[in-house]
């Protein structure tokens, strides 16, 4: 089947398989491979994009459920070679190690600051609880938000 | 600010892990057949419903294997492929090639065994070792006369503490790219912590000189020990399918066959016997760790000793004896995870002091603040305490916690509540810095500066989310008196850096950072003979010079950690070059009705030495600290009966989420630790065991419900324990 799509504001008209995902169709017919799967059945956040305005895990959607969606990816977040204020946090503040869950959780950080621009820790929280993170503790990531949006004192080392 | 160049990549989702890369036309994607139960034996399999979907299906079975079927380092009892026999669920069978992904893994589905006959699976390492299934010999440490010394306690107890295994999960699976080569080899991308002993294993299981195997890992998406031995087996297929089918194979594991088809945390089931003055001094300490190896050898024999060194946790104990058995029993063959046995050790110590702190009515926290380390101690593997920074880190720790108006906090609180308790817990750790087997130690770099002035810089690490490149760049620049923006961390090669050790027992630093400082200063002295006569040229001049005058601008420089020995026969020596120290105080509270418990505060105190990246040494530890927490009182690594394993997917494995973790303080003690690179300290796998504080704050709530209820010793701690201990007669 045919779809149309707009991602990170280009759009797009391509055949898909009626059951492929909208993570396959990102990454193999799109040749977005920001998007991860850390999974594949909807439990790990690693495939965050947004969709009209929702995060979604995209390994959860069907391509022909996005037909006319509006999409982002982590590939439409930067503007050229710059970082968005979410990115250049999380670089900042090293929320990121080995950098596999980042753009699923860079995904659901912006959705929350979309609806949220100051958002509490337990909101933060909420907001990435379906990301899971193996490498920091999320500390460094709950931390890139607050700095973001000055809502929460940075925990521990005052001396670094 | 300073920015770290892999973690720009990393935010804009430009990094490109293994399968982000462009795949080659004509590329075969690679399923495993599994084996359907713990145990059994087959006559063949039955490819025909597989073959039958597509003319580019085909079927690698045990037969087609080159040169040896064997992945075993140190026994070689790990086929590659089974071939008659499996030993545990989720050993491979056979490899399925096709043109794409779902058609393989399909296809692999299709293929049937034949002739299954299931043969009696042991999971118990307690029952193995009834049985004699045990691997190698048991191995003793001991000091001083545990026997006299029993006699002179006031007070002895003993009791068995279970410890639970742990699945890594690391966020990208396992994996693996070959393409064959021209001069007959393979080249292969992989998802490994040691591209050389890939390297190694696929040219022994081809038939083929090392030199016709070349391996390169760019970086992985986590690790945790979980690729260091086990990532072989993945590329060995690849290998396998590239030369077989004359075509480059990409193998990347579903979450599923990741979780059921590669090795974990070992499980350990342990006895102990702890005996003390009434003052809570300990004099004698006695172990007998049962741990479960699963089927194969793999890391066990490398990873007992750990957790033998690190029986007596931070403490000084004149009179040991503990002794650790692998046991084989029909699971999963386990593996490194960071730690490498010492949590293990760790929890048991522990759990005698809580033990012996009921029966001689004091605070856990006397016995551990009374039986330190202090400089000089021996160790009961005969290597002496230099600096020891246990006392330090403790009691700074307690006093960031505020200990004292904590315990009398948590006291008014549990007196006025009824439906809440809260607990509070701290543990100190000590962790050997070293390879436990000591050749391992050592590691090369390969130094160039290109004559524009950038420098690129090859060595033994793999990044996999720990910095290491990171670190490495900073000393290079250091070394070299240049900004790190002109120095580049190329990905790891089997051609740039040769038999090299794997990245892990957190020395990828230390011994990486220093071979490529070691090369810096070869290069540095170079351009300094140079500058002498030419003063006032920057250092892209100088290059430039250099190159003009024929000098070299590469170097290679290698480096063994000085000073280890070890003597198996007396079970004494220096086996690490250094310790780590710290402490941390974690509190909870639980829900006495459901069993339910949060974590509250976790205050840490680390000694980090001199940090060469503070920010980087934080998220370390927070994370180690967020994986110890996890293994300690969330993740349940549950196998049947059957020795199927139960949890083997992300909604029935349990994984700390955001919520899960509490509020972390993270202090750090900076002294510089002499003999190392830039005065640092090793940090990736300490931390881990300040999650145990977790398991014993829970306890700590529990026990302030039925103070008289023995307690009982089985991690992780979960709400279906706590519930237990809260609502039956007897514990648990
Ligand atoms: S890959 Fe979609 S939730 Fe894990
Ligand atoms: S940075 Fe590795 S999983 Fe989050």
């Amino acid at each position: 089947m045919k779809i149309t799509l707009t991602v990170n504001g280009d759009r797009y008209e391509r055949e898909c398989a009626e059951h492929h995902t909208l993570l396959r169709f990102i990454r193999e017919t799109l040749g977005l491979t920001g998007t991860k799967e850390g999974c594949g059945m909807g439990e790990c956040g690693a495939c965050t994009v947004i969709m009209n305005g929702r995060a979604v895990n995209s390994c959860m959607v069907l391509a022909a459920e996005a037909d006319g969606a509006v999409i982002q990816t982590i590939e439409g977040e930067a503007k050229g070679p710059t970082l968005s204020d979410i990115q250049a946090s999380f670089e900042r503040n090293h929320a990121v190690q080995c950098g596999f869950c980042t753009p699923g959780m860079v995904m659901s950080v912006k959705e929350l600051l979309a609806s949220d621009p100051h958002p509490s820790v337990d909101a933060i929280k909420e907001a990435v609880e379906g990301n899971f993170c193996r490498c920091t503790g999320y500390t460094q990531i709950v931390e890139a938000v607050t700095e973001l949006t000055g809502t929460g004192a940075k925990g521990g080392l005052d001396h670094v | 600010m300073k920015r770290n160049p892999e973690s720009v990549l990393n935010v804009l989702g430009k990094t490109q892990y293994l399968d982000d890369l462009p795949e080659n036309a004509g590329m075969l994607h690679a399923a495993v057949v599994l084996s359907p139960s713990a145990h059994g034996r087959f006559s063949g399999l039955d490819t025909a419903a597989a073959l039958a979907m597509d003319s580019s299906v085909r079927v690698v079975v045990a037969a087609d294997i080159p040169g040896q079927n064997e992945l075993g380092t140190a026994v070689f009892d790990e086929p590659l492929l089974a071939a008659g026999e499996w030993h545990y669920h989720g050993q491979v069978l056979a490899l399925v090639l096709a043109s794409s992904r779902s058609l393989a893994r399909k296809a692999a589905a299709r293929v049937a065994v034949q002739g299954a006959e299931q043969l009696p699976a042991v999971t118990d390492p307690r029952e193995a070792a009834a049985r004699g299934n045990i691997i190698l010999s048991p191995r003793t440490q001991r000091s001083g006369d545990v026997d006299t010394a029993f006699l002179a306690c006031d007070v002895v107890v003993s009791g068995r503490v279970e410890s639970g295994g742990q699945e890594h999960v690391y966020l990208e699976t396992q994996g693996a790219i070959a393409w064959p080569d021209d001069s007959g080899g393979v080249r292969l991308l992989s998802g490994t912590q040691s591209p050389s002993g890939v390297q190694k294993i696929v040219a022994r299981v081809l038939g083929l000189p090392m030199n016709l195997v070349e391996v390169e890992t760019r970086r992985l998406g986590g690790a945790f020990g979980g690729k260091e031995d086990q990532a072989t087996g993945w590329a060995a297929l690849a290998a396998l399918g590239a030369v077989v089918s004359g075509r480059p194979v990409k193998i990347n594991l579903n979450r599923r066959d990741d979780m059921v088809a590669t090795g974990k945390r070992h499980p350990y089931s342990s006895d102990f016997r702890i005996g003390l003055k009434k003052d809570g001094t300990i004099l004698a300490f006695e172990a007998d760790f049962y741990q479960n190896s699963g089927a194969a050898t793999d890391l066990s024999p490398a990873i007992i000793p750990r957790t033998l060194f690190h029986a007596a946790g931070a403490y000084h104990i004149p009179n040991v004896r503990v002794t650790g058995t692998m046991c084989r029993t029909n699971l999963i063959p386990f593996t490194a995870f960071r730690g490498f046995g010492g949590p293990q050790g760790f929890f048991v110590i522990e759990s005698a002091i809580d033990a012996a702190a009921r029966a001689l009515g004091i605070e856990p926290a006397d016995i551990q603040r009374r039986n330190l380390l202090s400089d000089g101690d021996e160790f009961h593997y005969g290597m002496v305490a230099e600096d020891p920074r246990a006392k330090e880190t403790m009691e700074r720790c307690l006093a960031k916690a505020d200990w004292n108006k904590l315990r009398a906090d948590i006291r008014d609180f549990n007196a006025a509540h009824a439906g809440l308790k809260r607990g509070a817990a701290a543990t100190p750790v000590c962790f050997g810095i070293s390879f436990t087997k000591i050749m391992m130690n050592q590691g090369g770099a390969l130094v160039h500066i290109y004559n524009d002035g950038s420098v690129g810089v090859s060595t033994g690490a793999v990044e996999m989310g720990q910095g290491v490149g990171r670190k490495i760049a900073l000393v290079v620049a250091d070394a070299l008196g240049i900004p790190d923006s002109k120095v580049k961390i190329e990905t790891t090669r089997t051609v740039t850096v040769a038999n090299t050790m794997p990245t892990a027992a957190s020395t990828g630093t230390d011994i990486n950072a220093m071979a490529a400082k070691i090369a810096c200063d070869q290069l540095r002295a170079r351009l300094d003979a140079l500058a002498k006569d030419r003063p006032g040229l920057d250092f892209v001049q100088l290059v430039a010079l250099a190159h003009e005058q024929r000098v070299d601008l590469s170097a290679h420089a290698f480096y063994a950690t000085p000073g280890l020995h070890y003597d198996l026969a007396t079970e004494k020596g220096k086996p690490f070059h250094y310790h780590v120290y710290g402490c941390a105080v974690v509190t909870a509270t639980l829900d006495v009705l459901r069993g339910t418990y949060q974590f509250d505060d976790a205050f840490i105190v680390h000694d980090i030495a001199h940090s060469i990246d503070p920010v980087i040494d934080r998220g370390q530890v927070e994370g180690a600290f967020a994986q110890g927490l996890g293994w300690a009182a969330l993740e349940e690594l549950a196998f049947g009966a059957d020795g199927r394993l139960l949890a083997n997917t992300l909604s029935t494995y349990k994984l700390p989420d955001a919520h899960f973790m509490p509020r972390m303080d993270v202090e750090f003690l900076e002294r510089p630790n002499p003999g190392t690179v830039a005065n640092s300290k090793a940090v990736g796998e300490p931390p881990l065991m300040y999650g145990i504080a977790g398991y014993f704050a829970v306890l700590d709530a529990l026990k302030a419900v039925h103070p008289d209820k023995p307690a009982f010793y089985d991690l992780p701690m979960t709400p279906e324990k706590a519930l237990r201990f809260l609502s039956e007669e007897d514990s648990p």
